[in-house]
């Protein structure tokens, strides 16, 4: 149990305030980063009418969350954001999947990654929003359904930030927490693969599902 | 002042641990194991021919909604006769910690498993040939449904068992607050997840065929359900290995107990309101095979959705925990930070109930009017958003007594 | 020695959490149901979704006032007792 809560940290001064870079995760979200670049670099490298075992992953991926931004935002829209749409799950189930290799653990399971992703959906759920229907009927909305309601609108906006990268964060590290005890108590004998393959494959595989659904969703309530 | 030595008092909370962990832990799978014999009775009058079966898949299934509460016999007689190593104060609130941590923890599993073991009596007068497979996913949903009733085992088992007693003086607060939360924290879930179960075993009674696709689909639902006990494991986990050593025993121990209620408590009602939208899921799948994919994305979103006001309790949690609070023998502070623990979770469990419901509707007509599906899904958010404004305004009351008090 | 003030001010703040937290769980649940009818009717009259939007969010609205009553009482007992 010695593990929970051992990191490697880099401590920088900068003009009196402490930064912490917690130095495993940056680590990690590197491999994350590097590993599907190689993988997007063999998908698309030789393209073929009858396509090999990794361009068929790549076009899996592709399509699903093509059609799924498709629903949700339109034809239009869908050109310029399904690309970030498809490379945030790809990327947050990697991070949650690269936990099943031994040595390696997941980026998600340090509140600062899901944290960042929920910020950049909401920073481009705003943009959208902004873009799409200009300043003035963006502002209106949030004096909606009555003018005093804004102060808690804005609270609402916010809290979806919390909720999307709580929801991850949360959902990983009691993975990690629930696999670590059980195998302490079961003297790491039979149980702990089968409870590690549900936990970051099944349900990290669903949580990324659902945190690119709801940056989607949330940036098509924008739209809309 | 009666003067009593810390020894008694060890006792006392064993005793007191087993009494709330078996008579808490009774309730749930008293109520399951009802509803499945009612349902089996309504069964045979529809097929009297089939009764002996029914009859049989009744007690299969009320064997096992019964285990929840097996699994409270065991923690409560372990705290009779096994507990209690050591002799401080610390000890006497994990043993009492273990006891609500395992009996509240059993009610949710205990009425959740008796809904698969209901409906497959009623699926078994509907479709008798289907007795295998209806046999195999009630006995699946029903084991599912456990799972928030094992992570309680497993934090009781740590309380009773884990030496905390050299810890600093707010171990007392910590592990009783542990204990709270993982209770609380496992009834919405265990609940919730019945609700997949029930359905899959309705859905497979009314198309065979959907068979193994409608227990991936309860597993999903089932599982996506169980994040909020997840969440109250965390902080349950937090309360009893976070060093608070060197912070000032006053405003922190009520805020530890706060932290464990408001995770424990606003888990109920996302628990719940995920379920209601993963019961919803597996009928859509039954009644509409062809629109299992666009269930399956509204039926993720409702459930995450509901979770929001279990997300807010874990933030208050957090909230709690890592603040860092000044010395005060004022009992002011202590009120105040406790009061905020209990208002978020208080405050959560309606919006996360009246989420699901949100979700539960949305997704059951997603499955049979699938061109609304663009419309459905924005005023369901919509409609959760609304919804979830009063657990907001528990959230901005209780930061308001955490920061401003 | 509790003094009858601090007592006073404790309570105050008590009962902020759990008027708020207390009075939140009806209108969730109310607004919930608001939530769900409106999505089975636009479900069965997609056409008048607009219209049905508009009456979920009154009817929401009105159900919620009860929240909104409690949030003052909690904000009158933080702030001004």
């Amino acid at each position: 149990m010695e593990e929970l809560g051992k990191i490697h940290q880099l401590i920088v001064n900068l003009s009196g305030y402490q930064m912490t870079f917690n130095l495993d995760i940056l680590v990690m979200t590197w491999i994350v980063i590097i590993g599907l670049l190689v993988f997007g670099f063999f998908a698309a490298r030789k393209q073929q009418m009858i396509p090999g075992t990794l361009q068929t992953i790549g076009e899996t991926f592709v399509f699903q969350f093509y059609s799924l931004t498709e629903d949700a935002l339109g034809e239009d829209m869908a050109k310029s954001y399904a690309p970030m749409i498809i490379a945030l799950f790809m990327f947050v189930l990697f991070c949650n999947w690269i936990g099943f290799i031994p040595h390696l653990y997941e980026p998600t399971n340090d509140l600062n990654t899901p944290l960042s992703l929920g910020l950049m959906g909401f920073v481009i759920a705003h943009y959208a929003g902004i873009r799409q229907k200009g300043f003035k009927k963006y502002i209106k909305a949030y004096f909606d359904p009555i003018f005093f309601m804004a102060p808690l609108n804005i609270i609402g906006e916010i809290s979806k930030v919390i909720s999307i990268s709580f929801r991850l964060f949360g959902n990983i590290m009691g993975g990690t927490i629930i696999v670590l005890v059980v195998s302490h108590l079961v003297f790491s004998l039979l149980l702990p693969p089968f409870l590690n393959a549900f936990f970051v494959l099944f349900i990290g595989g669903i949580q990324a599902f659902v945190f690119t659904m709801l940056t989607l969703v949330y940036i098509a309530v924008q739209v809309n | 002042m009666m003067s009593i030595d810390i020894e008694a008092w060890v006792k006392v909370a064993a005793f007191l641990g087993a009494g709330l962990s078996m008579g808490f832990g009774a309730i749930g799978a008293a109520i399951g194991e009802g509803f499945a014999a009612a349902k089996a009775n309504n069964a045979i009058s529809e097929n009297p021919t089939y009764s002996g079966d029914i009859i049989k898949m009744m007690l299969v299934g009320q064997a096992i909604a019964e285990t929840a509460a097996i699994f409270a016999l065991v923690i409560g007689v372990l705290l009779l006769f096994a507990a209690g190593g050591n002799v401080s104060m610390i000890t006497a609130a994990g043993l009492i910690g273990a006891g609500l941590s395992m009996g509240l923890g059993a009610i949710g599993s205990g009425v959740g498993s008796g809904f698969p073991a209901g409906e497959a009596c009623a699926g078994l007068a509907r479709q008798p040939a289907l007795s295998r497979s209806l046999t195999t996913t009630m006995l699946i949903g029903s084991a599912v449904s456990q799972t928030p009733a094992i992570f309680s085992m497993v934090i009781a088992f740590m309380l009773m068992f884990i030496n905390f007693s050299g810890g600093s003086p707010h171990m007392v607060a910590a592990l009783l607050g542990a204990g709270l939360c993982m209770g609380f924290g496992a009834i919405g879930s265990g609940i919730g997840s019945g609700f997949p179960a029930g359905q899959a075993c309705v859905g497979l009674a009314r198309q065979p065929a959907m068979g193994s696709r409608l227990t991936t689909n309860m597993l999903i639902g089932a599982a996506v359900s169980q994040t909020p006990a997840i969440f109250a494991m965390v902080v349950s986990f937090m309360l009893m290995f976070v060093s608070f050593a060197g912070t000032p025993v006053h405003p922190t121990s009520a805020a530890l107990i706060g932290a464990g209620l408001a995770t424990g408590l606003a888990a109920i009602g996302s628990g719940v309101g995920s379920g209601l939208a993963a019961g919803a899921g597996c009928e859509g799948w039954a009644r509409q095979p062809m629109t299992s994919g666009n269930v399956l994305v509204i039926m993720l979103v409702g459930q995450a959705v509901s979770q929001t006001p279990s997300i807010f309790g874990l933030l208050i949690s957090f909230v709690l925990i890592f603040k860092g609070y000044a010395a005060t023998e004022v009992f002011i502070v202590s009120t105040a930070l406790l009061s905020a623990g209990l208002c978020t979770g208080l405050g959560g469990i309606g919006a996360g109930v009246g989420n699901g419901q949100v979700a539960e509707s949305a997704v059951s007509w997603v499955a049979r009017n699938v061109e609304q599906e663009a419309v459905l899904m924005r005023t369901m958010l919509v409609g959760q958003a609304v919804s979830q404004s009063t657990a907001i305004y528990a959230m901005v009351v209780s930061l308001a007594l955490i920061f401003l008090v | 020695m509790i003094e009858g003030a601090d007592l006073i001010q404790a309570a105050a703040f008590l009962g902020a959490g759990l008027a708020m937290g207390l009075g939140a769980i009806g209108p969730g649940v109310g607004e919930g149901m608001v939530g769900a009818k409106a999505c089975e009717a636009i479900g069965k009259n997609p056409s008048e979704a607009g219209l049905l939007t508009r009456t979920m969010l009154v009817g929401q609205a009105v159900s919620e006032s009860t929240g909104i009553y409690s949030l003052v009482i909690a904000l009158l007992l933080l702030f001004v007792v």
